[in-house]
């Protein structure tokens, strides 16, 4: 009898483990080539049983197969991504945040992609308390430092925006300002230093709802 | 001798009566039945030797082929004796469960998931135009986190001359990745978005969607 009930509580435990592979399986049939599949839905068992997000390995394979890219490097690219979750959580965990959402892990491992280092991610995370959510956040920082700003003044900035009670849309216009910045000339280091320094003293620092470059009252200084 | 005889008659042809029975004013009728009826030949009847031979071809080829009795068997209705013996106790049950089931019927039916799920694209979505120049693309779509990378799910329509290209789609609120697919195979980052590494060698555009509008990151 009692080898019984442990066989059933074994079957029973390992049931949902079994058909979340089966849903990526699933989800990636037609869209990844089998040898793809396999190792994805390998990968993405690892990561589940481990307490992390599916989802972004699942995207990041069928992205690769609608790109068409070789099956060698799209199971490349999501270990690597399923290596930057892992360290993304312990980062977070580190940082005093027990338990942090699929949504924080994915935004702390675009992070680590981008550049920023595990101590970065976890004072984002920390800083970035309501209204902030510290997935866009950590999100936004990721965008920067792919642009080309430094990490470190990456974060910087950041603080600065949401110690000067920004509003969370003021973050998310962030990196387009620092597109243009660069696209006048700038480099992408010098572009976010001039937002950094503006930061504490325009106009929209405050309750503003439009973000910088977004107001519609904006005269034209050369016209009389 | 008439056409037809009485009925009276025609019983006594039949053996149904005795000329003695008849009426006195049918007896004469009745005896000239009887006498045709004498008249009849009742040799034995010799049929031609092929006839049956004939018949017994005409009669195999009208029977039925083994594939189509079997076929009759199938569909042809037969009547079938059921007989059932229900225990109260399963009909009760019986009873019990299919009011249940009707009972979670109608719950559906009043919540409609469809409209539910609309009314919650709706508050959590926002509309946002892409637009591409590519001018000589024969087609241009996007593919992205939204939509599962389908580089079929989204095409892009050619906005009048010049290689505009454009479409508007409902996002929902969240960061998305997004790139360009053009004549089908050319994967291309939006110029004007900001882009990241795609882990395959590219660039994504990333865009942010809010409740209050969407910005490219």
């Amino acid at each position: 009898m009692r080898p019984l009930l442990v066989a059933l509580l074994l079957v029973a435990g390992s049931a949902p483990r079994l058909t979340a592979q089966g849903d990526v399986a699933a989800r990636l049939d037609r869209r990844v080539p089998p040898p793809v599949a396999r190792a994805v839905t390998e990968i993405a068992a690892g990561a589940a049983a481990r307490g992390l997000p599916v989802e972004p390995l699942v995207q990041k394979a069928i992205e690769g197969g609608a790109k068409r890219v070789a099956a060698d490097r799209v199971i490349a690219a999501v270990r690597a991504l399923a290596t930057q979750l892992e360290g993304a959580a312990a980062a977070l965990r580190a940082s005093g945040i027990e338990h942090p959402g699929a949504g924080v892990i994915e935004g702390g491992a675009e992070a680590l992609s981008a550049g920023l280092d595990a101590e970065q991610i976890g004072e984002l995370a920390r800083t970035s308390k309501v209204p902030y959510d510290p997935a866009v956040t950590l999100r936004v920082a990721a965008t920067l430092a792919s642009l080309g700003v430094p990490p470190k003044q990456t974060v910087d900035l950041m603080e600065a925006m949401m110690q000067a009670g920004r509003t969370p849309n003021d973050l998310l216009s962030l990196p387009t300002q620092v597109q243009e910045g660069v696209a006048r000339g700038k480099t992408p280091a010098q572009a976010a230093r001039g937002l950094g320094r503006g930061a504490e003293h325009a106009p929209w620092a405050h309750g503003s709802e439009l973000p910088p470059g977004q107001t519609k009252t904006k005269t034209n200084p050369h016209k009389p | 001798m008439s056409d037809v005889f009485h009925p009276l008659v025609k019983g006594l042809l039949d053996g149904e009566a005795t000329l003695a029975e008849l009426p006195p004013e049918l007896r004469a009728e009745g005896e000239e039945a009887l006498q045709l009826l004498g008249l009849v030949d009742r040799a034995p009847v010799t049929l031609p030797a092929a006839l049956e031979s004939r018949v017994m071809a005409e009669v195999r080829r009208h029977a039925a082929s083994p594939l189509r009795r079997a076929w009759r068997r199938l569909v042809e209705p037969r009547e079938i004796e059921l007989r059932l013996r229900i225990r109260p106790w399963a009909a009760w049950g019986g009873a019990l469960a299919a009011a249940a089931g009707l009972a979670l019927l109608l719950a559906r039916v009043r919540e409609p998931p469809a409209v539910r799920a609309v009314q919650t694209a709706s508050r959590d979505s926002v509309y946002v135009r892409f637009v591409l120049f590519a001018p000589g693309a024969r087609r241009v779509s996007v593919a992205g986190t939204f939509n599962e990378w389908n580089a079929d799910a989204a095409p892009l329509v050619h906005a009048g001359r010049g290689g505009v290209w454009t479409v508007t789609l409902a996002l929902p609120v969240g960061q998305h990745q997004y790139a360009f697919i053009v004549d089908g195979e050319r994967w291309v980052a939006d110029p004007a978005a900001p882009a990241v590494d795609d882990g395959f060698g590219k660039r994504n555009s990333v865009i942010a969607v809010t409740a209050q509008g969407a910005r490219t990151l």
